[in-house]
């Protein structure tokens, strides 16, 4: 059973190149080309994932958001938005958007981040209180990080991020979903300070193991899993 | 400034209450003399031509007659006469002698005598003329009342001018406090928007004056303000829109195209092209974060955080990359009170000038909050070559580049950025030496 998205998108070429790598991804997508287009397909409440771009013709995006929240549809929402200050960010994840990515943004960060909505949308799971990948494991709350039984020493922030890993198994994380999730900044840093954390966490994780835990996706981020 | 414009305002009101009392005065006693003394002059030249006419018809012993009737019971009040022989023997009249200080015939003089029967000495104006026969005759008006009356004049005028320094003074008071009063609301209108809220305008008073066309005039450049940053907003965002779109398209392009390529040099030009496309952005992005704080906005979003914790945040942040640099990176941070700031600019801003630090700079990097009076100071300082004070407005200016040459792939906007989410806040951004070194410090006010 394929995942199906609905694309709310007025520009002709964004829409069709988003369209066609969900499609090659195993999606079923949806486009509407205007609000009101958009939010009659949303009424159907089909959807897993609804991606919607903030600047359409004659709307505001945030307009059709409200909407479609109004009609007590819950379908996940990711906004795009070529606004793209921090301040917007804000604006939209407070009025009903589930994630915000502003324009220009890489294809992988948004496959990446539909992925993530999609597979929280679904069934609630209970609390964790450990997190595994292969035979690393982390306790929430004793705050311990175990690999093969060994002892991984891990400083606060590390331990967020290896925590986020672990919440996003097999599933591919950018940056900027770390710099969020991990740091809760929403600004380019400027240098590769991100992949100078990634790198010293995978010291701790993957160094004296056969098997590598921690992957670089080139071109989109970081993968935990196990396989390579 | 608006102080001191007052009080000179308020000075000229003194002076020129105090300039007019003192020539009203002064005009009054003018006029008043000037009346006083032709009135004399005009009695004493009839009572001259009188006597002359005597003379005329009736020779020496005519005007004999005539001084004897005019003193004797037929007084005009406050009549002088003395006539005297070609000798200067006294013939008759109602004086004893001729006044020695009385020389020139046709000459008037004011003088103080006694009259015959008469033990007071009074003030006369008298004037001297030489009959055709040889004789002399002093003719004269006594001008007591006169003097009394300049005297009467000049106390009163003493009584006058400090009652008129009085009111010069009140004036004076009345007319700054009315200025101060009317200008408050103009002044604290232009204060609010000059803050950042651009909606303050001065409130009508209803009156159809000069101050309340100013508070029109004020309310129409502030409308006008206001609208332009309504206008620039939509700008940016426009700008912004219309940049993005096709940079995401291009982005989006370039990634199918190196999902389709197998071939290494083609799959590494394209990654150079993505990120090309990507530094094209975070300029385009920065740029107009820039303008957004240059033009205030943003301060909806400001809220109140732990700033010494947010420094260690960043601190944190960027530890990693100082120590691949074998550089230490440490805070020093006062507790204090939380402040409302918006905490993602002024993360940005502060990442800015650690990540120039790190690019540009040497040695430790080192950060601080103080608390000074009424301000935060949050101060970077590293130990590198840092900037000759000559350029540091070039450094703080958007894109302006130190170093043409220098390979740092930064467009020169992190210090204006910087700078502006300082001045965002109501602070500032300061750039000054640490022989050797630079150190950055960026105040803001407290509440």
């Amino acid at each position: 059973m394929a995942n199906k998205v609905l694309l709310i998108e007025d520009d002709d070429a964004t829409a069709e190149f988003v369209a066609r790598g969900l499609t090659e991804e195993g999606f079923v997508v949806d486009r509407a080309a205007n609000g009101r287009d958009g939010l009659f397909h949303a009424t159907d409440g089909s959807y897993d994932c609804i991606v919607l771009d903030r600047m359409l013709p004659g709307i505001d995006g945030m307009g059709v958001l409200a909407a479609v929240r109004a009609a007590g549809i819950e379908t996940p929402v990711i906004v795009l938005s070529a606004l793209g200050a921090a301040d917007d960010r804000i604006h939209g994840l407070t009025h009903g958007a589930d994630d915000y990515l502003t324009k220009p943004f890489a294809f992988v960060e948004l496959l990446a981040r539909i992925r993530l909505l999609i597979r929280r949308g679904g069934a609630t799971k209970a609390v964790e209180t450990v997190l595994r990948c292969g035979d690393l494991e982390m306790d929430l709350l004793a705050r311990r990080t175990r690999r093969a039984g060994k002892a991984i020493d891990l400083q606060p922030r590390e331990f967020r991020l290896l925590e986020f890993m672990l919440r996003h198994v097999d599933q591919v994380v950018t940056r900027t979903m770390l710099l969020e999730g991990v740091w809760d900044y929403h600004f380019d840093p400027g240098t590769n300070v991100i992949d100078v954390h990634l790198s010293r966490l995978r010291k701790k994780v993957d160094e004296g193991f056969d098997r590598p835990l921690l992957h670089t996706v080139r071109g989109a981020g970081y993968r935990l899993g196990l396989e390579p | 400034m608006f102080r001191s414009a007052t009080f000179r305002f308020a000075a000229l009101v003194f002076l020129l209450q105090l300039v007019s009392a003192a020539a009203l005065i002064v005009t009054i006693g003018i006029a008043v003399r000037r009346q006083l003394q032709t009135d004399a002059q005009r009695t004493v030249a009839v009572l001259r031509d009188d006597l002359r006419a005597s003379y005329a018809a009736g020779g020496a012993a005519g005007v004999r007659r005539e001084v004897a009737l005019r003193t004797g019971q037929l007084v005009t009040p406050g009549t002088v006469l003395l006539l005297v022989d070609r000798d200067g023997k006294r013939v008759g009249g109602n004086l004893d002698a001729w006044p020695p200080s009385v020389t020139r015939d046709g000459h008037a003089k004011d003088v103080t005598l006694y009259r015959i029967g008469l033990n007071t000495a009074e003030p006369m104006h008298v004037e001297a003329t030489r009959l055709p026969g040889g004789e002399r005759l002093l003719v004269g008006t006594i001008v007591a009342g006169e003097v009394r009356a300049m005297r009467m004049l000049e106390q009163v005028s003493g009584v006058a001018l400090p009652l008129a320094l009085i009111f010069a003074a009140l004036a004076a008071w009345i007319a700054a406090r009315t200025i101060v009063n009317r200008l408050e609301e103009p002044l604290a209108a232009l204060n609010a928007v000059a803050a950042g809220d651009l909606g303050a305008r001065v409130p009508a008073d209803g009156s159809r004056d000069a101050l309340a066309t100013l508070g029109v005039a004020i309310n129409g450049a502030l409308e006008r303000v206001e609208t332009l940053m309504g206008e620039l907003r939509m700008a940016t965002d426009g700008l912004a829109h219309d940049l993005k779109s096709p940079l995401t398209r291009m982005r989006v392009v370039l990634e199918r195209a190196a999902g389709q390529v197998n071939d290494p040099a083609a799959t590494e030009s394209l990654d150079r092209a993505m990120a090309e496309a990507d530094r094209l952005f975070a300029l385009v992005q920065t740029a107009l974060s820039i303008t957004r704080a240059e033009a205030g906005i943003g301060r909806e979003h400001f809220t109140a955080i732990d700033l010494a914790a947010e420094l260690e945040g960043i601190a944190e942040m960027y530890a990693p990359l100082a120590e691949d640099q074998g550089r230490g990176l440490s805070v020093t941070a006062e507790s204090i009170e939380p402040v409302t700031v918006h905490r993602e600019l002024l993360a940005q801003a502060l990442g800015n000038i650690i990540d120039n630090s790190l690019k540009y700079g040497a040695g430790p990097i080192a950060l601080a909050l103080t608390l000074l009076e009424g301000e935060v100071a949050l101060t970077i300082a590293d130990r590198g070559p840092g900037i000759p004070a000559a350029r540091y407005d070039d450094a703080l200016r958007r894109f302006g580049r130190l170093d043409d040459a220098r390979q740092g792939g930064g467009a020169g906007l992190g210090l204006s950025l910087a700078a502006a989410v300082a001045r965002l806040h109501g602070g500032g951004l300061v750039l000054s030496d640490a022989g050797p070194g630079l150190i950055v410090t960026i105040t803001l006010p407290l509440p």
